[in-house]
């Protein structure tokens, strides 16, 4: 190693541990400030609740072993939509792609189902699937699923037409042209469909939550409202936080995977 | 004689227009030989090449192979196209080996051949990186070997310089013009360089503006063992240069 390159290294990790450092110090010092608010009662903690207090009823949360079944719930519901939106998502693409009468005849059906409101269709949701888990992951699968058949067919339509020819000219079956290029072509486009999905899952299980439930943080959050405790919405707030933080850590895990075997 | 293409028409059909590209074409190309094919920008010389690769059927007329009508299988006639389109998330081997995966003839032994031309022709430190680790030249020279590997006996190529600059595309094509000598294919270069395409190929096709049509067949008599730019020099380079350059510059 050249001495020019050490320095460049040098640097690198000194940038990092600044942008590391800031970031943290951010976060303590909104911690901090909240803390020392809420403690001088310059804002009633009632209204804001404090990180002490937040931490607090985390514990008797999880005391009275009421955390983690609230957080399974969510979790099971958030995974399952996100997973059955991207599958079928993908699959209603490729069929799209497949057959241009289709993708045309589809076509005005997804711009309205894109541009309406979809927490619009709750109250249907509920009493066509029933007041329970199901109307939740269907809320969720509903809010990602249009975005994801756009999202994914709008990469697959936009393959270079001359690689298209290239295939073709090798006598390639519609078959060959999608697993060779298509598909391969748009992996990064997936995987940046999964990282806006993870998002939206989250919205669409809160959303049904806030709806329906009995259990899950979405619940936490409305009952806490109801009964005007907030440190228990600002617990479960902060929980969720930590979540979706978790999820969109574990997809960009799988892109790492991805980029290293293509 | 490899090739016949007997009274071949084509049109593109879209929403408001029709657009005669190709007008009852008819030629023909010997094995071995070295076509070149010229006309003014938009006449219809990729469409014809599409035509020749299957990519299009004929509107009327046909295209023979030695004979018999283009099958819709096999691998007789492969195609370079425009930009070399290498796939950026293939290694360099693995796009050679493109053309073997789709025709299902990925046995080991193609793939050797694929891997003994790449390096037969330079390219042996790069069979496991990626397209973007490559400069331009290099890119062309596997797109060719990528349309040579499975093994077909015509090869069409369309400006297969044209991405590159000046000085690369005459080191490019002095090597594309000795690889396809050796590996002794029979080539349809199609491009806009008059001067290229006079140092490459045996025979010149100059088309007419579009609906094409072919207005001069010029045999490039040039000494056969010279490399493309050693043909440069030569005396009766510039006679013929001039010859196919009027025969575009006259409209109709
Ligand atoms: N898919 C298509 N639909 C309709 N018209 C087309 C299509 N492709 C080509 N054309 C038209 O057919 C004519 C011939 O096109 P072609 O691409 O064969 O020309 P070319 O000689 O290769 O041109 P260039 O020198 O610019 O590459 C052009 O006028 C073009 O506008
Ligand atoms: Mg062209």
């Amino acid at each position: 190693m050249t001495e020019e390159h050490k320095k460049y290294i040098k640097k690198r990790k000194v940038r990092k541990c600044v942008i590391v450092g800031l970031q943290a110090g951010i976060l303590l010092l909104f911690i901090g400030a909240w803390e020392l608010v809420a403690y001088l009662k310059i804002v009633d903690p009632f209204i804001i609740s404090s990180p002490s207090r937040i931490v607090k009823i985390i514990g008797e949360l999880y005391r009275g072993s009421n955390l983690f079944p609230h957080i399974f719930a969510t979790l099971y519901e958030t995974v399952l939509g996100f997973l059955l939106s991207t599958v079928m998502g993908t699959v209603i693409a490729i069929i799209l792609w497949w057959s241009p009468v289709i993708k045309d005849v589809a076509e005005p059906y997804l711009i309205t189902l894109n541009a309406l409101p979809k927490i619009a269709l709750g109250p249907i949701i509920i009493i066509w699937v029933g007041a329970g888990k199901a109307s939740i992951v269907t809320m969720a699968v509903l809010i990602c699923i249009v975005i994801t058949i756009i999202s994914v067919l709008t990469g697959f339509l936009s393959v270079d037409k001359e690689k298209i020819m290239l295939l073709k000219s090798m006598k390639a079956t519609k078959m060959q042209i999608f697993a060779k290029l298509v598909f391969p072509a748009n992996l990064p486009t997936i995987i940046s469909v999964l990282k806006i999905n993870v998002g939206l899952s989250w919205v669409g299980t809160i959303m049904g939550e806030y709806l329906v439930s009995r259990e899950g943080i979405g619940y936490l959050i409305v009952y806490g409202s109801q009964v005007f405790q907030l440190d228990l919405v600002m617990a479960s707030t902060v929980i969720l936080c930590l979540l979706a933080a978790l999820m969109y850590g574990g997809v960009a895990l799988l892109e790492k995977f991805i980029a290293k075997k293509f | 004689m490899i090739l016949q293409i007997e009274n071949l028409s084509f049109t593109y059909h879209s929403k408001d227009t029709e657009t005669k590209a190709v007008d009852d074409m008819n030629f023909s190309v010997n094995e071995g030989e070295f076509l070149g094919i010229v006309g003014p920008s938009g006449c219809g010389k990729t469409t014809i090449l599409n035509l020749l690769a299957g990519i299009e059927t004929p509107s009327s007329g046909r295209i023979l192979l030695r004979g018999e009508p283009l099958s819709s299988k096999g691998n007789e006639i492969a195609l370079m196209p425009q930009r070399d389109q290498l796939f950026e998330w293939r290694t360099i081997e693995k796009n050679v080996f493109l053309g073997l995966e789709i025709l299902k003839k990925n046995t080991p032994e193609n793939k050797a051949y694929g891997r003994e031309l790449l390096e037969k022709y330079g390219l042996k430190d790069f069979l496991k990186k990626h397209p973007s680790e490559l400069s331009g030249g290099m890119r062309q020279r596997v797109a060719l070997i990528r349309t040579l590997v499975t093994a077909p006996s015509v090869l069409l190529l369309d400006e297969p310089f044209s991405a590159l600059d000046f000085q690369t595309r005459l080191n490019v094509c002095d090597d594309v013009h000795s690889i396809i000598k050796q590996e002794k294919k029979t080539a349809l270069l199609v491009s806009h360089d008059i001067n290229e395409s006079i140092s490459l190929c045996d025979r010149i096709i100059v088309l007419s503006a579009r609906p094409a049509k072919i207005k001069a067949d010029v045999k490039v008599d040039l000494d056969k063992s010279l490399t493309p730019l050693q043909r440069r020099e030569s005396p009766r380079f510039s006679k013929y240069f001039e010859e196919i350059w009027r025969l575009l510059e006259v409209r109709k």
